[in-house]
């Protein structure tokens, strides 16, 4: 319909409903704030996850960039921005050892819990899940839009760390006590992990429900396409998870605000080198075990690793099989790999502890465990070579992505093997080789994963296409120096490089290593600008983009039933699911896709191409 | 333009404990088992990508998996990963399980302080005195119970320290503060130093020469610096060191019974002082 491509298409959509249906019209008359601010709209709700995990992830990327600029040139300021920060935080420009500190913490935290989390889980969950299972909205739109306020907020807390005394959080993202026991910064830093928590748990909740009791007719779980799969057990994990997560940040309030010593032991010296703000009295409480926080946090952030990974893997299984127009490879074998994927997370959070000083004896059963998720991490590899075997492999810029995640991944996969194996995690463990896992994991993995969906759904979200040529370019540059910027850290991490380290050169034997810093950090610089042609890229299409087709990929499931640019309900027609997600190069049919929603009648007919293209 | 190589095994600094060897060998039977999963699966990756392109006639082919296929991709890695698994745990036995520690030749306390590392010896009797948290101050740094007569003698030191080569070197490990880790990169050993507990670590070095100490776990702004060394002897120049280091203590001790300040050995009180007030026990 030619009325969508226009800029006003809150307009365009009324007209497309008054045209199509006469259904529940009350919400073209609700005000600016509640339509775009206090929106209840899950396709809202996304958008605003989506650009507030933007906006973080330039942060955060900023941090990353001066870190990487104190490792390769310590001591000299940072370039253009060093001279405006405050003498707190630098000395002649150049980063002091204790904002060295804060900003490993605040990277590592923001990435975490303000881009890939709120991205992978809140943005696409809340876009995917309605449109692709063939409902108008969340269960509770309430409850999500709550779940959507309480990221900003937690996010305001945690960074309004740089503006109180101290200092903001700096014991690293996993804010072990004792040395988080202390300190305004890590109590901010404690109440905006609780609230992102409990976004997260709220968020979870509704798409179980959302998944669970909203699927269109006829669609039953097995008809669901991967991403709401994977989206599904994901949630899983939220609502099991999140909870202990929430328990080790109360438990250390309690620490930090009324000395109770949870995680205190006896006698500490704490004022030593000058580690606590004066006054400050953690070990008043004593008795207390550090190693217990330690359980509880893993006991969430393993898992929450696979909150951060699953729905990414089902992004991309989605996109490999739309763009290689085949079938996904034993769709029951991957969602089984996800559902052991899932479970077996919640076993393995030992490994984070090897070197903790619990008993050798659970080292051994967590190596065991944790060795085991290899086997369905392959089933996913094998399956997703499966899927393009074969297939029609065309290359528009989400399947790149998604080809690059399945490269990288295999990368980062097989360097978890590494500190899975208990005796080498001893060498390796707080090294750079853990560093270049994570990064290969959550960058090479995650964020293309994330890249891929951006620009697959893109479209739908917003009306427009991006501009193809930008997003090839953006994905070249990113994988090239993402790869040559992540993976010498391998390296340095087998020569002993220890991670969050103010100046390694200290070291004699970190010394040799300064070049390949550089190299590291020169990558890393143009791999962070590489990011402003996505960001470019998404603005600049809004309003110039090319209108987008109501189904420009030609896939099956049925968020691409809905108008190009769906309004709220989401749906102008009826939806019914006749077939599975993925009938692509179907015998059944002239084209080589086959949409959920066509009825076998059409089918029959031979008018299946007209009714899946009818606007 | 620089000494680089893509191969990482190649970075390892010389290994010179006893498993340290070893402990390289199983890194490098993953390493190559990875390396060539990782170069089949890319190159099967790229092979797909380039034989199944899209061009003008060409199609895909209408299949959904194949289940004798999936079980076999599930069984192989199944066994592989199982059987790596299996294999490494003798190596994390030796390394980790108290009952596989061998006797210990030499046994040193070692506590983490931000930003130092800090080493009691037995001294002159061979014993190292009893400790308990509540004895520490920050003069104390471990804790020694002034009541025992084998603390007396005990030596401590700060930042370097020596040990000789060809023993088996017990360490017991912890902090008085927050967490540190105690991570010797050539001896291939790093554990975490936890406040309130002690940790035994074991390594016996084959090589004499000056090793450096790292902390490994973030223990604050200063964490960076927290270097020491540890300085590996023959045994005979390692008898000589400790030797003069046991006269020394002794000319204190014997200038400290003739002279007797009475601070130094006043116990804290049975209930925990409030940490942080170091030095209120007078």
């Amino acid at each position: 319909m030619a009325a969508v491509a226009t800029t006003q298409h809150d307009h365009a959509h009324v007209a497309t409903h008054d045209a199509a249906h006469a259904h529940d019209h009350a919400h073209h008359s609700v005000s600016f704030i509640r339509k775009y601010i206090f929106s209840t709209d899950h396709k809202t709700i996304a958008k605003q996850f989506l650009s507030t995990s933007m906006f973080f992830l330039l942060v955060g990327g900023a941090f990353a960039l001066f870190i990487r600029w104190q490792l390769a040139y310590p001591g000299e300021p940072i370039p253009i921005v060093g001279k405006w920060l405050p003498d707190t935080l630098v000395s002649n420009g150049a980063v002091q050892p204790g904002f060295y500190t804060q900003l490993v913490t605040m990277h590592a935290t923001i990435m975490i819990f303000f881009v890939i989390i709120p991205m992978a889980t809140g943005a696409f969950a809340n876009f995917c899940i309605p449109l692709m299972i063939g409902t108008d909205d969340m269960a509770m739109p309430t409850v999500n839009m709550v779940s959507f306020w309480l990221v900003p907020i937690a996010g305001l807390t945690i960074m309004s760390g740089f503006f109180v005394e101290g200092g903001t959080a700096a014991a690293g993202w996993t804010n072990y006590p004792p040395l988080s026991a202390s300190g305004t910064g890590h109590t901010l830093w404690v109440i905006g992990v609780f609230l992102v928590g409990f976004s997260s748990i709220l968020g979870g909740m509704n798409y179980l429900a959302t998944t669970l009791n909203k699927r269109a007719k006829g669609m039953r779980m097995f008809d669901m396409p991967l991403t709401v799969w994977a989206l599904f057990i994901t949630s899983i994990l939220q609502v099991l998870g999140t909870p202990v997560l929430a328990s080790a940040v109360s438990l250390l309030f309690v620490d930090q605000v009324f000395h109770a010593g949870i995680f205190i032991p006896e006698n500490l010296l704490t004022s030593t080198g000058g580690l606590f703000p004066s006054g400050a009295n953690v070990g008043a409480g004593g008795g207390g075990q550090p190693v217990l926080f330690q359980h509880l946090f893993w006991f969430y952030s393993h898992p929450a690793v696979y909150i951060m990974i699953l729905p990414i893997m089902g992004i991309v299984s989605d996109i490999l099989a739309t763009f290689a127009r085949k079938a996904i490879f034993g769709y029951k074998a991957m969602v089984f790999a996800l559902m052991a994927i899932a479970f077996l997370g919640f076993v393995v959070w030992g490994h984070h502890m090897f070197l903790s000083g619990m008993s050798p004896l659970l080292g051994t059963t967590f190596m065991l465990s944790t060795i085991v998720i290899a086997v369905p991490s392959s089933i996913k590899i094998f399956n997703w070579l499966g899927t393009i075997w074969k297939g029609n492999i065309h290359f528009a810029t989400p399947n790149l992505n998604a080809l690059g995640f399945i490269s990288t991944f295999v990368c980062g996969g097989l360097s978890g093997i590494f500190m899975a194996i208990g005796p080498i995690d001893v060498y390796i463990h707080d090294t750079y080789f853990i560093v270049a896992h994570i990064h290969y994991v959550l960058f090479g993995g995650a964020l293309f994963g994330i890249f891929a969906g951006v620009y697959y759904w893109y479209p739908k979200m917003f009306g427009k296409m991006y501009n193809e040529t930008l997003g090839k370019f953006h994905f070249f540059l990113t994988f090239i120096t993402f790869n040559l910027c992540f993976f010498p850290m391998h390296m340095i991490g087998v020569g002993g490089h220890m991670r969050r380290i103010h100046d390694p050169y200290v070291y004699e034997f970190l010394k040799p290593f300064q070049p390949i810093n550089q190299f590291i950090t020169i990558f890393a610089i143009l791999m962070g600008f590489s990011q402003l042609i996505l960001i470019f890229n998404l603005l600049w299409s809004l309003k110039f983009g090319r209108t987008a087709p109501r189904n420009p990929w030609r896939a099956n499931s049925l968020e691409w039933a809905a108008p190009a640019h769906p309004g709220h309900g989401n749906f102008d027609r009826d939806i019914t699911v006749y077939r599975g997600p993925y009938e692509f190069a179907s015998p059944q049919s002239k084209r080589d896709y086959l949409p959920q929603w066509i009825r076998p009648a059409h089918v029959e007919a031979g008018q299946e191409v007209a009714v899946a293209e009818k606007h | 333009m620089f000494d680089f190589s893509w191969n990482m095994l190649t970075y390892f600094p010389p290994g010179i404990s006893t498993y340290s060897e070893s402990l390289d060998d199983l890194f490098r039977l993953v390493y190559w088992i990875s390396a060539a999963i990782f170069v089949l699966v890319q190159i099967v990756l790229v092979t797909f990508i380039f034989k199944y392109r899209t061009r003008p006639g060409h199609k895909s082919i209408y299949h959904h998996g194949n289940n004798v296929v999936e079980f076999v991709w599930t069984l192989a890695p199944t066994v592989l990963f199982a059987g790596l698994g299996l294999y490494s745990d003798e190596m994390w036995k030796v390394m980790k399980y108290s009952s596989r520690v061998p006797s210990p030749d030499v046994e040193i306390d070692v506590v983490g302080q931000a930003f130092n590392w800090n080493v009691r010896y037995p001294g002159g009797d061979g014993i190292l005195g009893k400790r308990h948290a509540r004895y520490r101050t920050a003069q104390n740094l471990f804790g020694i119970d002034p009541t025992d007569v084998h603390g007396k003698d005990d030596i401590v030191l700060t930042g370097e320290f020596n040990l000789p080569i060809n023993k088996n070197v017990v360490v017991h490990l912890s902090s008085v503060d927050v967490l540190h880790s105690y991570f010797l990169p050539n001896f291939r050993i790093k554990q975490d130093a936890v406040p309130g507990s002690w940790i035994d670590v074991w390594f016996n070095g084959t090589k004499p020469g000056k090793y450096e100490l790292a902390c490994a776990e973030l223990c604050g702004s200063g964490h960076y610096a927290m270097r020491g060394v540890l300085n590996m002897q023959s045994d005979a120049d390692f008898a000589t060191w400790m030797d003069a280091k046991i006269t020394a203590k002794k000319a204190i001790l014997a200038a400290q019974a003739a002279n007797p300040q009475p601070e130094v050995a006043t116990p804290a009180p049975s209930s925990a002082p409030p940490a942080g007030e170091h030095g209120s026990s007078h």
